[in-house]
């Protein structure tokens, strides 16, 4: 028998921006909480690093965009610069070997397949404001909508294949998967949740709108500093044992486990999985086997400076064919040098995975040449980040859910087990799957405890 | 900064082409709407109908009840009438404002990608 330590308030599992969000929350209500987190650094998938010439790498979310209003308060609060993404000049289009410029959002080359794609956005944003955010298996037509996969959605509604190419793109982008992966009903909360594909898929005016100069890391490392040393490193939990009263959480490699009243998952529900419940939640194991993480390998090619503005050219890429699905500007701030951000995602992923790193290095660089111009071959610098090979998230940029899963376990994603109360931007009504969803989503797991604690606290007071 | 009677031309060949617009049409079925149009720097405000999938004429004035008020200069209108400038990019620049049901400013948004893909 293993002779706890102190009993604490609350421990939070998971040191990403919902873990953190959580954490300090709880310490702001006088709760004694700690962190365990598994990896050697805090953030997940709110990660950043520095360049060769100083400026900052965001390996996972990075940007900010109208109505995360949570993210933008938190990113003021450090101090640090918050600047429009780069769009000025003509975005690309690479499609079957042609590589053509547009304006706005959808690529124009065709005008028919693009006001096909602006009618299917719109439907489907206008059919996600009728599926309640919190409650999805609620609407009318749950079960016919968590029948069907995206794919078939859009062999329904979309007839050109270059319309279909383009939302095959805006999804992949979105999701990190293909629509085939995804259940209508999952997206259309996904979509109420956050304004919309058109909003999601925006630079100006939608989510990518704005970056962070210090990198969203910077927001977690904020977080972090208010929680004064609570945070343990290096620390996977493989086990919980929990009852109404408490929790028992094994760190693996240590014989003396933590003890707390109350606990926060704060991960995702696929990460969870891995996470021993004692005694067991059926329903959480459906929900794991039910969703997927999204495969996406982030791509950074660094440049003495942003040769592509001189062309006229924005940055933005959309490529039906190749590897990468769509590209940004992602040049520091005052563009003394540049860069181009680009993802990987879905089957592009899984088709390219086995590839070397040069070799998928070089495939990266001869497709932004493609788009903006032989110069994109000399990157000074080039990195990759493969979300689906980190082993404490598992995929990125956010985990999807299967036809058939939301309306038969959707209501596990939130519902606390017994005092373990469940975080994480999957768990998110609002902005789910990015840093604002994760804020939200540690938001309500504190506020869950501590409501919590005051009851038993009351009850115990009598 | 445009008159008002500047205004009122321009929408009348944004009206004209919109109506012949099968696409657009289409995209208005079941979409019945009075929009507002007010100009930031003239303080005018005009009257658009939306009946049977047709634009009206636009009409100075406004009634008390309506669905969506679009906010702008006035020679953001005229341009954007004439077919010169994206209303979508104004709109998500902040410079043309929309407020109305969730549902209908992402209509309107919609339609003018369309109108201006379609032109």
């Amino acid at each position: 028998m293993h002779v706890p330590e102190q009993l604490r308030d609350a421990v939070v599992i998971g040191a990403g921006l919902a873990g953190l969000r959580a954490a300090v929350d709880l310490e702001r209500a006088g709760c004694d909480v700690l962190v365990l987190e598994a990896r050697d650094r805090i953030g997940g998938r709110a990660w950043s690093g520095v360049a060769e010439d100083g400026s900052t790498i965001d390996f996972g979310g990075q940007w900010l965009g109208p109505g995360q209003t949570r993210a933008l308060a938190l990113a003021e609060a450090t101090g640090m610069e918050v600047f429009p993404t780069w769009v000025a000049g003509a975005n690309v289009e690479l499609r079957e070997g042609e590589r053509l410029e547009y304006s706005g959002l959808i690529p124009t080359a065709d005008p028919d397949a693009s006001i096909e794609v602006v009618t299917a956005m719109l439907d489907l944003d206008l059919l996600g404001l009728d599926v309640p955010v919190g409650a999805p298996w609620e609407h009318e037509d749950a079960a016919l909508l968590d029948a069907e996969t995206m794919a078939t959605w859009l062999d329904r509604n979309l007839a050109s294949p270059v319309s279909r190419g383009i939302v095959e793109v805006a999804l992949q982008a979105v999701f990190g998967v293909n629509s085939d992966e995804l259940s209508v009903l999952f997206v259309l909360a996904y979509l109420h949740g956050g304004g919309g594909l058109t909003n999601l898929t925006r630079t100006t005016g939608g989510a990518q709108e704005r970056r962070m100069d210090a990198g969203a890391g910077a927001l977690a490392a904020h977080l972090a500093k208010k929680l004064h040393g609570r945070i343990e490193l290096d620390a996977p939990v493989d086990r919980i044992e929990w009852d109404a009263t408490g929790v028992t959480v094994h760190v693996v490699g240590r014989s003396v486990p933590v003890t707390a009243r109350r606990a926060v998952l704060a991960l995702s529900p696929i990460l969870a999985e891995r996470i021993a419940l004692d005694p067991e939640v059926p329903q959480r194991h459906a929900l794991a086997a039910g969703m997927t993480m999204g495969r996406v390998r982030k791509v950074h090619a660094r440049y003495a400076r942003p040769f592509w503005r001189e062309r006229g050219l924005s940055g933005q890429l959309i490529s039906t064919n190749g590897s990468i699905s769509s590209t940004f500007d992602n040049s520091p701030s005052d563009g003394t040098s540049g860069a181009l951000v680009g993802f990987i995602a879905g089957r592009d992923y899984d088709a390219t995975a086995d590839l070397t790193d040069d070799a998928r290095r070089n495939l990266v660089l001869d497709e932004l040449a493609c788009a903006f111009g032989p110069e994109a071959r000399l990157a000074t610098e080039y990195h990759e980040v493969d979300w689906p090979a980190e082993e404490w998230t598992g995929g990125g940029p956010v985990a999807v859910m299967q036809p058939g899963v939301l309306t038969r376990v959707g209501d596990a994603l939130r519902r606390p087990i017994g005092p373990v109360h469940l975080a994480g931007t999957e768990t998110a009504l609002e902005w789910c799957g990015y840093l604002e969803g994760a804020l939200e989503s540690g938001e309500r797991a504190a506020a869950e405890v501590v409501a919590s604690l005051a009851l038993t606290k009351g009850s115990e007071e009598g | 900064m445009a008159s008002t009677d500047e205004i009122i031309e321009a929408y009348g060949e944004w009206q004209s082409r919109s109506n012949a617009n099968d696409r657009l049409r289409k995209m208005l079925r079941g979409w019945d709407r009075v929009v507002i149009v007010e100009t930031t720097d003239t303080h005018e405000r005009l009257t658009i109908t939306v009946v049977d999938q047709t634009l009206t004429d636009i009409v100075v004035g406004a009634p008390e009840m309506v669905d969506l008020v679009v906010t702008g200069t006035s020679e953001d209108f005229c341009d954007m009438f004439w077919g010169d400038l994206n209303p979508s990019e104004k709109y998500i620049s902040g410079e043309i404002v929309i407020h109305g049901a969730q549902a209908d400013v992402m209509r309107l948004d919609a339609m003018s990608m369309v109108a201006f893909l379609d032109q």
